[in-house]
């Protein structure tokens, strides 16, 4: 269970966080969650993919790092290989808090039970000792801003994938080198066929409401696909 | 036995043996001394060579059990880092094994006036890259007491709050911002000992030299060692401290009617565990000299420089005591020592390297990086037999030029004072005052020190030192004017980034007892 709490200057005025990266600190997982005002980075480097909410009947888009729980091929010790990673993992141990009462102003939590919450004095700090925020806070601060935004634009952007039925179910079939074969199911991607049969006026509307351009990052992504097969392939190789 | 024999018993003949020297490569280095210059000496030049060379370099080194070292140098430059890489020993070893701290310059407190508040910082790191006159005029531009040092790097503010240099996750040597190290400099030597013997192939002798065989020419033949007999040599190191074994008939050249101080008060303060760990050296002016103060993890070092022309013992013992906060200092190492330096340093198959080459008071902590620089030339150019008096030539008029400069460095620190002691006005008579130094200050009051002023490609001291000091000590120049203005340097960025590595680099403390806890620190010191 985590132990999360606004964070404050008062409370929190000898609080650093680790920024460098590794298992240890929580970076082996096979997928973060995006949102579709950075696919256009994260097609640089990751698969993006959709995941079907079944609770909420809706939809989150990943970036894929790997192809198994727990696996993070892009990490190699203590470096991340890869020029952007997703905003979701950049903020952490931060999140978005929202106080209860409706209209409330978005507020920084921190989780204190992450393996980030650096101890013995190694870790940037999040405020200096005069309790102003830090330039690592202030990037932090614009980045939970951007994925606060973004989310709100998400569901906008799933509905509209859903009111023109671009999404189709996704399985990625996958045989390494060495021959054992893996298949990742349960995922959706950007119906290519529909997309191509849209006409004008429908792209229009999906293009004046901002969904064009990620509907394409999100189609050119999958070429990552086949790189992160080689990535799994010459981690096999190593053992 | 006689050389004669020795020699007819090794090669047949004297005549023999001296002409296959003749066309022998310079290969059989005997270095005497064991202190930090000796063991130096000996890591690097084994280091470098190839043993799978025709004629491999055999490096032997004869450390007398009779003499203790000097061990008092606790500072080093940020060339340490280079020659402890190039010598093949990780920095988290340094660390650990040496009881070492990061040094990221000095700061010295009262040597303008003396009045309260009287500080500023030298800081390792260079000023942000600018035209001198844009870079001063900037600082000038900036709100009222804001020092030289705070607007034109960040690492004032890191020096201040007591951060390291560096993050632990960082690649060895390097850092954020410039440093070197504080350390126990008897652990270094210790280090450098067991790396040279267990891991490089240095022959240790533990023997006392009791003389030295030469040729007609001078040329030096072999030491002789009182349990070892003669140890034959193509080329000699001598580092045997203020002794100068093998190089005390060249003349020595007295610096002491430039640079007064003549005597240190030496003592180790423990402190608690877990206490904050300065990140510079402190330099604190009194009336006839100044006290250092260096920061371990474990103990602080301090130390009272004066000169016996204007203080006596006890006094010095007193303001060392006033300083420390104690009734009596507890036991002190006293030590004597001359500024001054020899007329030459590589003489025939000879050449001085540590204290026997000459030794300048140690507020810039010179010592040890005129060692590493002497080493750094030797291996350049390393020694041909038939080329080797030019390259002494060539070797003793470059280190001449950098005594030179660094006497003229040290005596800037008193000719900026105002303080009015005796000691201090002595300090600005003009007789005291090399010319150089007194020509470049005249300048200096008009525009700022540029690189022209120092012109070699590797000054001891580049104009950013002499930036650092001169607006430490006296206001800025105010340019007349009468040319377009330079780019301004972005000081705002100096700002930001000073900021930024606050927030992100963690205590010396922090940073060195994570160290210590990750890899503990007593195993390294059982190696041999």
């Amino acid at each position: 269970m985590s132990k999360h709490a606004i964070l404050t200057s008062e409370q929190h005025r000898e609080l650093r966080v680790s920024t460098t990266r590794g298992a240890d600190l929580g970076d082996a997982v096979m997928s973060s969650l995006i949102v579709p005002d950075e696919f256009r980075r994260v097609q640089n480097e990751y698969p993006i993919l959709f995941h079907r909410n079944l609770e909420r009947d809706s939809y989150t888009a990943l970036a894929l790092f790997g192809f198994e729980n727990g696996e993070n091929l892009f990490l190699d010790g203590d470096r991340w290989d890869a020029r952007y990673r997703p905003l979701a993992v950049d903020i952490q141990p931060f999140l978005i808090g929202r106080p209860a009462i409706e209209g409330g102003e978005a507020q920084v939590h921190v989780d204190l039970d992450s393996p980030r919450i650096a101890p013995g004095g190694e870790g940037v700090r999040v405020f200096d000792e005069d309790g102003r925020p830090t330039p690592y806070l202030e990037t932090i601060a614009e980045q939970l801003g951007a994925l606060d935004a973004g989310w709100r634009g998400s569901d906008d952007f799933f509905a509209a994938l859903t009111r023109y039925n671009l999404i189709e179910p996704l399985t990625v079939d996958v045989t390494l080198d060495n021959g054992s074969e893996h298949r990742l199911a349960g995922y959706h991607g950007i119906d290519e066929d529909r997309l191509q049969a849209l006409d004008a006026s429908e792209l229009g509307d999906l293009h004046d409401a901002g969904h064009l351009m990620p509907i394409f990052m999100a189609l050119a992504s999958l070429s990552n696909l086949a790189k992160l097969i080689a990535r799994k392939n010459a981690a096999v190789a190593r053992g | 036995m006689s050389l004669d024999t020795w020699l007819n018993g090794r090669t047949g003949t004297v005549n023999q043996s001296t002409t296959r020297a003749n066309n022998r490569p310079v290969s059989r280095i005997v270095i005497v001394g064991g202190g930090t210059a000796g063991w130096l000496a000996a890591c690097r030049i084994a280091a470098a060579a190839d043993p799978a060379a025709e004629h491999p370099i055999e490096v032997t080194l004869i450390a007398s059990p009779d003499v203790a070292t000097v061990g008092v140098g606790e500072g080093t430059w940020p060339t340490m880092r280079a020659t402890l890489e190039k010598i093949g020993i990780s920095e988290v070893e340094a660390l650990l094994a040496c009881d070492g701290s990061f040094k990221q310059g000095s700061r010295f407190i009262g040597w303008a006036t003396g009045a309260e508040g009287d500080a500023y910082l030298h800081p390792f790191s260079p000023p942000v890259d600018a035209d001198p006159v844009a870079l001063v005029a900037a600082w000038q531009a900036k709100a009222a007491g804001c020092s030289f040092a705070d607007a034109v790097t960040p690492q004032a503010g890191v020096a201040q709050r007591r951060l390291a240099p560096r993050q632990r996750s960082m690649p060895d040597y390097a850092g954020a911002l410039n440093y070197g190290y504080h350390l126990d400099a008897t652990k270094l030597a210790g280090l450098l000992a067991r790396h040279a013997t267990g891991r490089l192939g240095v022959r240790h002798l533990c023997d006392h030299v009791t003389g030295v065989e030469r040729a007609e020419d001078d040329t030096v033949l072999a030491v002789h060692a009182r349990s070892h007999g003669p140890i034959a040599g193509d080329f000699f190191l001598d580092c045997t401290g203020q002794a100068a074994l093998l190089m005390a008939d060249v003349p020595w050249i007295d610096r002491g009617g430039t640079l007064f101080n003549d005597r240190a008060l030496a003592v180790q303060v423990s402190v608690a565990p877990d206490s904050p760990i300065a990140a510079q050296t402190d330099a604190t002016a009194h009336r006839a000299g100044w006290i250092w103060d260096i920061g371990l993890p474990t103990r602080r070092g301090v130390g009272c420089v004066y000169s016996s022309g204007h203080m006596s013992d006890d006094e010095a013992a007193a303001t060392l005591a006033a300083y420390l906060g104690v009734a009596e200092v507890p036991t002190a190492r006293r030590l004597v020592f001359r500024s001054g330096h020899r007329e030459r340093f590589w003489s025939g198959n000879c050449l001085a390297i540590g204290l026997s080459a000459g030794f300048l008071e140690p507020l810039e902590a010179s010592a040890i990086v005129t060692v590493e620089l002497s080493i750094d030339a030797l291996l350049a150019d390393w020694p041909s037999p038939a080329t080797m008096p030019i390259q002494a030539k060539r070797f003793n008029e470059l280190f001449r030029y950098r005594w030179d400069r660094i006497v003229e460095f040290l005596k800037l620190h008193y000719a900026l004072s105002r303080r009015q002691e005796p000691y201090w006005r002595d300090h600005r008579a003009p007789e005291t005052m090399p010319e150089r130094l007194a020509e470049l200050m005249a300048l200096w009051t008009h525009r700022p020190p540029c690189s022209d002023d120092l012109p070699m490609v590797d000054e001891v001291f580049a104009a950013a030192s002499y930036q650092y000091v001169l607006y430490g000590m006296t206001d800025a120049v105010t340019a007349p004017g009468q040319f377009r203005p330079q780019p301004a340097p972005k000081l705002a960025a100096v700002e930001q980034r000073a900021r930024a590595l606050s927030a992100s680099l963690p205590t010396n403390r922090a940073y060195l007892d994570a160290l210590r806890a990750a890899h503990g620190s007593p195993a390294l010191e059982q190696q041999s």
